[in-house]
């Protein structure tokens, strides 16, 4: 089971399609910034992260 | 706002499990109820990530006893500085035409080679190596390569 990462959001998934943006994701990707509460969190804010979840820090 | 009162910290771990040890900490601090808002791994950086929390972290929390942590790192870091792992340049940014490069993997793993054209659109760089008796172009994908010289002599 290969981890992957949808190129547009960058939320970390194992489909092959993401299901919110439903775009093909990519196995070829690096970092990892895990967002636990994105109200409070200034990573969030900066990022336009309004979910919790895992994410990728680059993606391709 | 807020953002004043977010603290970063940094927390030392083996040198490869930095994810897991990021999703452990995750998975617990979601019962715990200390107040961890995110936790940031950039590949740069080995062997430390970054845990975002609006309060002093408490390392003898026994969320934060996970395995493979190698401590806390002594004192806070400020959230312009971790912006650069937040919007990681492009990998082609810092090679130039003329460069000398390794090729980290792939058929050539290991061989050198000069950067002959850099395609930006399609991250991909073309490469003639060095040792070839015979000038062949190789075109590479960003990520394959590793940049050792910048600037042809």
């Amino acid at each position: 089971m290969t981890v992957k990462a949808c190129t547009k959001c960058h939320r970390i998934m194992n489909e092959d399609r993401c299901t919110m943006c439903d775009l093909p994701s990519s196995t070829n990707w690096s970092g990892l910034l895990i967002i636990i509460d994105p109200e409070k969190s200034a990573i969030a804010k900066e990022l336009n992260i309004t979910l919790p979840g895992e994410y990728a820090l680059r993606v391709r | 706002m807020e953002d004043s009162d977010n603290l970063i910290y940094a927390i030392r771990t083996l040198v490869g499990q930095e994810k897991n040890v990021a999703q452990m900490i995750a998975r617990n601090v979601k019962n715990s109820g200390i107040e961890v808002n995110s936790i940031l791994v950039p590949e740069t950086l080995r062997g430390y990530i970054l845990v975002e929390s609006s309060s002093k972290l408490d390392m003898q929390n026994p969320a934060l006893k996970v395995p493979n942590i190698r401590g806390a790192v002594e004192g806070m870091i400020t959230f312009e500085e971790i912006k650069t792992f937040l919007k990681p340049e492009p990998i082609l940014a810092s090679i130039q035409k003329g460069s000398i490069v390794e090729l980290i993997s792939g058929p050539f793993k290991g061989e050198k080679a000069k950067v002959v054209r850099i395609d930006e659109s399609r991250e991909e760089v073309v490469l003639e190596l060095i040792e070839a008796a015979v000038p062949i172009p190789v075109t590479v994908k960003g990520d394959q390569i590793r940049i050792i010289q910048k600037e042809a002599d």
